[in-house]
């Protein structure tokens, strides 16, 4: 696959056939892209891995478009397709890179991302409404992180979805908790937050977004009901699945000393052998 | 050219949009709420299927835009002027013109058009957009330029931002006239004074070319409907072949717009020449009925236009009056 092809592209071809294990690899691929700078958006590879997975299982290469709203989120995406073997990541993070930590329109594999945040659910309307009018039966992924719930245009979007029908949106919300000045509750009531959804007219499913299996069943039944758009509200932890990480890690972007990503190169893999035994 | 009073046409940019959608099916139309205010109530009655109510959010009206060129379409984004660059400036940024994509960002009531206050004034949008890569700004001065907007920008690779007058349109330029992006036009030639306008100060900047005429200044007026990119080259030629003043004219603020184009374009080629910026002056513009009384206000009149010039020439004595030419109901004339 060519560095600039993205999933919803003809041709493109992929296949999990274990989310749980692909959610495992996402998280070593992570550590072992944000180790070589020492600090990063791990925790965002954290809490979304198992998103990641069950998305990437769920939709069909070449048709299903996959958006991830918060550009800070691509690092997910990237680790995923590079398991995948959709891309090869060398130099990701490095200068002159088209694989920068943030996403850019030169960044691969998703159809949209964007580092100024809240954005990326108008861009899904989009893409749904482009597909309605061609009559392209295409499902849009999209993925949306908490904190920018605090941005009024996703609320807009949210309007607009629910207005016009669009039932091939699926949002996945990766309630983490996190953002960059603390936990988000500490900053911005948003609870609750499934109830918010549910009143702007989306089908709403609130469950623990480290159950990969939960995730797979929720992407593969939605929409529940015909002509509404639907929202995964994925429970989440910028800090699951990495014991070794300190208690005090910032979740936005998480220090990587040689020692610390020794130590968690070490877990993962440990963890990766004993799944595969 | 005509002479004013100008007559006037309604809705040219409607029907001119619903012409070029007969013939391209990629053209959709978003609408922030100003359906009939814009002209695209024409569009929604022959294309249901094609017309997008965005409503009151224009920031997700944007983003919409963008994702539907990915996809090959034509969005036209409609709303007024201010409200489609201020309010959804970063998702303009992010979702269209960093991407580059052929959004079509129409914005009407540009400047002090309107007597809605300065929520609702226009005055900055053509210096954001003009600090947007890849973003082509467009302030056409009359219909028969509107009637052909359309078509001019419908190939352009990138994002487009139009500014249109809303309501009556006057017809200054004969039927002939052809809109040419990319090219400033002199529409009279002089030998004192070249005076640049667009937009709505073209028939202001006609009116006092003649007025300063009679008085023995000779000034040039040269059309400049694209303030970026900037045809440069006419704005050297004509600024180059006067001696003495080069002057600007546009219904916004004198800061970003067509002024600072001029400006820059004629100082990096080490042109001196003494400028002046007929503009709103780094100010809001507040309390009004209509907008003539803000056209006078803030100096965007005709006889303003004349005392600058008068001026900065040095001419001894007070400015020769600029004669306004009345205008029945239907028709249009400067202040």
């Amino acid at each position: 696959m060519p560095a600039t092809l993205r999933v919803s592209d003809p041709g493109a071809a992929w296949a999990v056939p274990d989310p749980r294990e692909l959610a495992l690899r996402i998280r070593l691929r992570a550590v072992r892209m944000v180790a070589p700078q020492g600090s990063g958006y791990l925790g965002q590879a954290l809490s979304s891995a198992e998103q990641v997975a069950a998305v990437f299982a769920s939709a069909r290469p070449g048709v299903d478009r996959i958006v991830c709203s918060p550009g800070h989120y691509i690092i997910g995406p990237f680790a995923a397709a590079a398991e995948l073997g959709l891309i090869d990541l060398s130099g990701y993070g490095q200068n002159d890179s088209a694989f920068e930590a943030i996403g850019t329109e030169r960044s691969p594999v998703v159809d949209y991302t964007c580092g100024s945040l809240g954005q990326g659910l108008s861009a899904a309307l989009g893409f749904a409404l482009a597909d309605r009018f061609r009559g392209r039966d295409a499902r849009v992924f999209t993925m949306v992180s908490d904190g920018e719930l605090e941005e009024g245009q996703v609320w807009e979007a949210a309007l607009f979805a629910a207005h016009h029908r669009l039932d091939r949106l699926v949002v996945l919300l990766d309630a983490n908790n996190s953002q960059v000045d603390g936990p988000v509750d500490s900053i911005t009531t948003l609870e609750p937050i499934a109830a918010k959804w549910a009143a702007f007219g989306w089908d709403v499913w609130d469950l623990d977004g480290h159950d990969v299996s939960a995730l797979s069943v929720a992407l593969a039944a939605a929409p529940m009901r015909a002509g509404q758009p639907s929202v995964l509200v994925c429970r989440t932890s910028t800090r699951h699945g990495l014991d070794c990480l300190p208690p005090d890690a910032d979740g936005h972007f998480i220090k990587l000393t040689p020692e610390l990503a020794f130590a968690a190169e070490r877990e993962l893999t440990g963890k990766l052998e004993a799944l595969r035994a | 050219m005509r002479e004013p009073p100008y007559r006037t046409e309604l809705k040219p940019y409607g029907r001119a949009l619903v012409a070029a959608a007969r013939c391209r099916g990629e053209i959709l139309c978003l609408s922030g709420d100003l359906t009939r205010q814009t002209e695209i109530d024409l569009f929604q009655a022959e294309f249901p299927d094609r017309f997008i109510h965005g409503g009151m959010a224009e920031a997700n009206m944007m983003g919409m835009a963008g994702a539907l060129a990915r996809c090959g379409y034509l969005p036209f984004v409609h709303t007024f002027g201010v409200f489609a660059t201020r309010r959804p400036f970063d998702q303009i940024a992010n979702a269209i013109a960093y991407p580059n994509l052929p959004v079509r960002i129409i914005g009407f009531m540009p400047g002090v058009s309107t007597p809605g206050g300065p929520s609702h004034q226009a005055i900055d949008d053509i210096a954001l957009m003009r600090a947007l890569p890849n973003m082509t700004v467009v302030d056409v001065a009359d219909a028969v330029e509107t009637r052909q907007v359309v078509s001019a920008i419908a190939d352009v690779p990138g994002p487009v931002y139009v500014r249109l007058k809303r309501g009556e349109i006057p017809v200054i330029f004969d039927d002939d006239h052809v809109l040419r992006l990319g090219r400033a036009e002199v529409v009279l030639a002089g030998t004192d004074v070249a005076l640049f306008a667009s937009g709505m100060m073209l028939a202001a900047a006609l009116a006092a070319s003649r007025v300063l005429g009679e008085h023995g200044v000779s000034v040039s007026v040269v059309n400049v409907p694209v303030i970026k990119p900037l045809d440069s080259a006419t704005v050297l030629a004509a600024a180059a072949a006067v001696a003495r003043l080069v002057v600007t004219a546009e219904n916004h603020s004198v800061i970003g717009g067509l002024g600072s184009a001029v400006a820059e374009t004629i100082a990096e080629a080490g042109l001196g020449r003494p400028l002046r910026r007929i503009g709103l002056r780094d100010t809001f513009a507040e309390g009004s009925l209509d907008a003539p009384f803000l056209f006078e206000r803030y100096g965007l009149s005709t006889a303003a236009i004349v005392e600058t010039i008068w001026s900065a020439l040095g001419r001894a004595g007070p400015a020769p009056p600029a004669p306004v030419t009345a205008a029945r109901s239907g028709e249009y004339s400067p202040v």
